[in-house]
């Protein structure tokens, strides 16, 4: 196991797992000195009757009829500062978040909001200008993905201002998250293989990216080995409860792994990609994650190979030769694609050029590879990745992924 | 006499005055870059008209901050002088940027490693972290520059390294 | 996955680990909104040289860290008590304890005691209630750490405090305090990891939180005891050892405290014998009877402690065999290379039975308590082949 020459690791989250795990929500809160949370999620998860379960649930220990539900897909500072009016208002003493990244970040600010007595969310933004913890926060997240119930980061939209804001701080995280199989019971197959794969490209980025230490490495090599062997059961049987508490768990794992260890080149594309084209996130990730591999294998092959036993156990790992493992990864990530776009009906798409909005029209046409290669140089991902990107790299590894044509590794420019 | 004692925190005067100088030095080689060098003149003109940047160590310096002034490119001192400083690079210590500037670790494993903090708009700092690993090429001899960036530009020609390199290091030495 | 059961995971601790991670502490305190520090060390313990690298890492910090050397074996709530109304008086916001063993219990009661503002710290007992935060806690450990540093227990005058909160925020590994003199000081850091984390790698419930730390500390200690012991002053390999210590303090926080922490334990508190020699004693007794009672699973050993490749090669039923044979190897080699250092039972380690006789009448206390003292009686004897 690497030892980096320096690491940090934090991950202060309190994380209650089961199918039956939301029923703890109530003597959590009390232990915290709160009995009246302000439920913030949307629209599409009260629809599905989710904010039920959890009502039910929480029963009438504590006061939880208060109940914010229309956080927009993008988070957006107006509704930040409203929930933030109305928790006041009403005097809530803690906040539990029901839903995917949005409502987590929308639920964050507010929290920022109301523990420091703010007026301007703004003020906070930036390294280190939070130095308390703040109100409880509970989590419990609708999707098997994203991980934002682990993470310490937010980001919120002025739209007024066209700004995109970004805090970060250990005070975010929140104190306890929540996974319970009934929360994901009832996402859709389509859904549920996009956002594995999300979780997937955390479990895999964190491990070869540059921040990885032994303590992400662990929770990487879990998360990837759970991921692989329940994505393709819950997409095809979604009443899988076993799975589903599976893969909510195998998401955690990851988001703990990606949080301290970053991602690079597949978030980096991914965003890019999201911003230019408004496609969804996890489509992104599935797509590009083996192109990733690809492009750093030249300085990450030993690494990259060892998540060849987690993923495809003893017998594989043994036939393959240790020169050859890495790409017997690769290969096995586009196999997961392809068995997933079998479950879908060809909905969970395998290239760029794939991918359609509801009409059918392409999303990604190609002639906007360009702008995405060129967004790219504005995200954040690319310094953790290991290789070096620039312009023309984007580009190359685009045009690789809109085709679906696996990446030429001999027009990878080496130092 | 208390069990308890206080213990003044001392002072660090060698590794103060060696990042003090190669912040200095840096500032005035980011200046000169920007005249020689069409990529980080490129870099700097995408940036707004006044943009200001700093990089240094907490909690209390030193500091090197550069600047445009009416397009052109400006290192301006040790201190900000109330100038409203868009992107802020901030090494958590003394100690840690003394590894980073002495080579003995890389901007990006140093930012891996939570050394280096980020206060800004993300595309503004990775355009500064840019323009940093440019002028490290033409300051820093290959084997050096190797170690303190990702992806030494092996496939850049003769000229430009050349003749970047002395252009940059005439123009830091004479401060133009 | 078993999940009959809700389970919970939690960690409150960051760890920093590696160059230059000392430097970094002024930035954290502040960052917890600290900036009056108490050190809290146990000086004899822990050398001179580590009280001057961690003050001198406050160079350029402006902090005035405030240092209460006098930390011993016979520390009490007493001296808890008088430090409590020193610190209210100076304002103290933040601890750090530096070194192992007794450091960093006093420090967390001290946070506690600090933190509620209590009248009376001599009153503080295990039922006192825990409803509040503490404030920010950093543990350094030097030489000789036994993972307890980050855990969330803490224990004074026979007394066991234990709580989430009482974990530290913070633990800083640093190469120049992990680097040792001590072969046998070493051996018995990598050796309680490995009990600490072996007993919660196979605790029968199923916690993937809890194995991602147990995994990596029992990796660490089989890829670095060796050659910390061959060369204690090696800094990388006394690192990855101060690392699985620590991992084995957050994952035995979210354990049930298994059979060899409470031996290891005992002995400790009694006689002062490190955790480690004690635990290395019983380590192979007390899994092979856990593996025979199938009360865990000792088969999810064979990863971390034999290996990629030899997990892989073995078949599933056979891989709780093969992980108790890979512990004994690993302890055997150990044992070659420490030879007479290393005691290998109680009459060698010095105990004589009329403090064994204390420590057999405290166990007997427990609720596995018949077990535990069977361990102990086989311990004694210098032939354990024969009887075991």
């Amino acid at each position: 196991m690497l030892l980096p020459d320096y690491y940090e690791f934090c991950c202060r989250v309190k994380i209650v797992a089961g199918h039956d795990a939301l029923e703890q929500i109530p003597d959590l809160l009390i232990e915290r000195g709160a009995k009246k949370p302000l439920i913030v999620t949307d629209k599409g998860v009260a629809g599905a009757g989710l904010i039920d379960i959890v009502s039910r649930a929480l029963g009438d220990r504590v006061h939880a009829d208060l109940i914010a539900d229309d956080v927009p897909p993008d988070s957006d500072l107006r509704v930040v500062n409203r929930l933030a009016r109305l928790y006041r208002d009403s005097a809530c003493d803690a906040i539990l978040a029901v839903g995917g990244g949005s409502v987590m970040d929308t639920a964050k600010g507010i929290n920022i909001v109301v523990s420091e007595n703010a007026e301007d969310l703004m003020a906070f933004s930036g390294v280190g200008a939070l130095k308390r913890p703040l109100k409880p926060l509970v989590a419990v997240p609708t999707t098997a993905g994203t991980g934002s119930e682990v993470t310490q980061v937010a980001v919120i939209k002025d739209h007024e201002k066209h700004l995109k804001m970004a805090f970060g701080s250990y005070f975010l995280l929140p104190d306890i998250s929540i996974l319970d199989s009934r929360m994901t019971l009832t996402m859709p197959p389509f859904i549920t293989a996009m956002t594995g794969m999300d979780a997937m490209s955390h479990a895999v980025e964190a491990y070869y990216c540059l921040q990885k230490n032994p303590l992400s490495d662990a929770h990487s090599l879990a998360a990837a080995g759970m991921i692989y062997r329940y994505l393709p059961r819950v997409a095809g049987n979604p009443d899988d409860r076993e799975g589903r508490l599976a893969m909510a768990v195998a998401a955690c794992l990851a988001g703990i792994a990606f949080s301290n260890s970053m991602v690079g080149l597949v978030h980096n594309l991914g965003h890019a990609t999201g911003s230019v084209c408004g496609v969804p996130h996890g489509l992104c990730m599935a797509i590009l994650l083996p192109y990733g591999l690809e492009y750093n294998l030249h300085k990450r092959a030993d690494t990259m190979g060892e998540l060849l036993l987690p993923i495809a156990g003893g017998q594989v790992y043994l036939a393959t030769p240790p020169e050859q493992r890495a790409e017997k990864v690769v290969s096995l990530i586009r196999g997961l694609n392809e068995e997933l776009h079998a479950i879908t009906g060809g909905r969970h798409a395998r290239c760029l050029r794939e991918i359609t909005d509801r009409e059918g029209k392409p999303s990604v046409p190609r002639d906007v590879l360009p702008q995405i290669a060129a967004a790219a140089l504005l995200d954040g991902a690319s310094i953790y990745n290991p290789e070096d990107t620039d312009y023309e790299d984007n580009l190359m590894i685009l045009e690789a992924a809109w085709e679906g044509k696996p990446l030429d590794r001999s027009r990878v420019k080496k130092g | 006499m208390s069990i308890v004692k206080d213990v003044p925190s001392g002072t660090k005067p060698f590794k103060r005055a060696y990042v003090a100088l190669f912040l200095w030095f840096t500032g005035r080689a980011i200046q000169a870059a920007a005249k020689v060098d069409r990529e980080v003149r490129k870099e700097f003109e995408k940036l707004p008209d006044d943009f200001t940047f700093s990089l240094g160590c907490l909690p209390d310096g030193p500091w090197m901050v550069v600047g445009r002034e009416k397009g052109v490119v400006k290192y301006l001192g040790g201190d900000s002088r109330g100038r409203p400083v868009q992107v802020r690079l901030a090494i958590k210590s003394l100690d840690a940027a003394f590894l980073i500037l002495s080579f003995q670790e890389s901007t990006a494993l140093a930012t891996a490693r939570n050394r280096l903090i980020t206060d800004g708009e993300i595309p503004q700092a990775l355009a500064i972290i840019r323009i940093l690993d440019i002028v490290e090429v033409y300051l820093l001899p290959k084997l050096i520059a190797s170690l303190a960036v990702k992806r030494y530009p092996s496939w850049w020609p003769l000229g430009r390294k050349l003749g970047g390199r002395i252009g940059v290091y005439t123009r830091t030495l004479l401060g133009i | 996955m078993n999940s009959a059961a809700v389970f919970s995971f939690t960690c409150p601790v960051k760890i920093n680990s590696g160059n230059r991670a000392l430097e970094h502490l002024p930035f954290e305190l502040a960052g917890l909104n600290a900036s009056k520090p108490l050190v809290v060390v146990n000086a004899k313990a822990a050398g001179p040289k580590a009280v001057r690298t961690l003050l001198a890492a406050f160079g350029d910090s402006g902090m005035t860290p405030g240092l209460f050397e006098g930390v011993s074996e016979a520390t009490d709530l007493g001296v808890v008590d008088h430090l409590k109304n020193l610190c209210l008086e100076k304002k103290y916001d933040a601890f750090i304890a530096l070194g192992g063993g007794k450091a960093p219990d006093i420090a967390k009661v001290l946070n506690l005691a600090v933190s509620l503002k209590t009248p009376d710290a001599r009153r503080l007992s295990p039922e006192t209630p825990l409803r509040h935060r503490l404030m920010p806690l950093a543990v350094v450990p030097t030489e000789g750490a036994d993972g307890l540093e980050t855990s969330q227990i803490a224990c004074v005058g026979r007394m066991v405090f234990s709580g989430e909160r009482l974990a530290p925020a913070l633990a800083v590994l640093d190469f120049r305090l992990a680097k040792g003199k001590s072969r046998i000081r070493t051996a018995a850091t990598g050796l309680a990891a490995l009990g600490r984390a072996a007993e919660a790698h196979i605790q029968a419930d199923q916690n993937p939180f809890r194995k991602a730390y147990s995994f990596a500390a029992l990796r660490f200690v089989r890829e670095n005891l060796m050659d910390a012991v061959a060369d204690p002053g090696n800094p990388k390999a006394a690192l990855a050892l101060m690392n699985a210590a620590a991992m084995s303090g957050c994952a035995f926080s979210n354990a049930s405290a298994g059979r060899l922490h409470k031996l290891g334990q005992v002995f400790y508190e009694f006689l002062g014998i490190p955790q480690g020699v004690i635990m290395g004693m019983c380590l192979p007794r007390v899994l092979e009877d856990e593996f025979r009672q199938s009360s865990g699973d000792p088969a999810a050993l064979l990863q971390p402690l034999a290996g990629d490749e030899a997990f892989a090669r073995t078949p599933a039923e056979k891989r709780s065999g093969e992980a108790l044979s890979a512990l004994k190897q690993f302890l055997a080699a150990l044992r070659g290379s420490l030879g007479k250092e290393l005691p290998q039972n109680l009459r060698e380690a010095g105990v004589s039975g009329f403090r064994r006789e204390e420590v057999l009448d405290l166990l007997r206390k427990d609720e596995d308590g018949p077990y535990l003292c069977g361990v102990v009686e086989w311990m004694t004897d210098g032939d354990r082949e024969r009887k075991g």
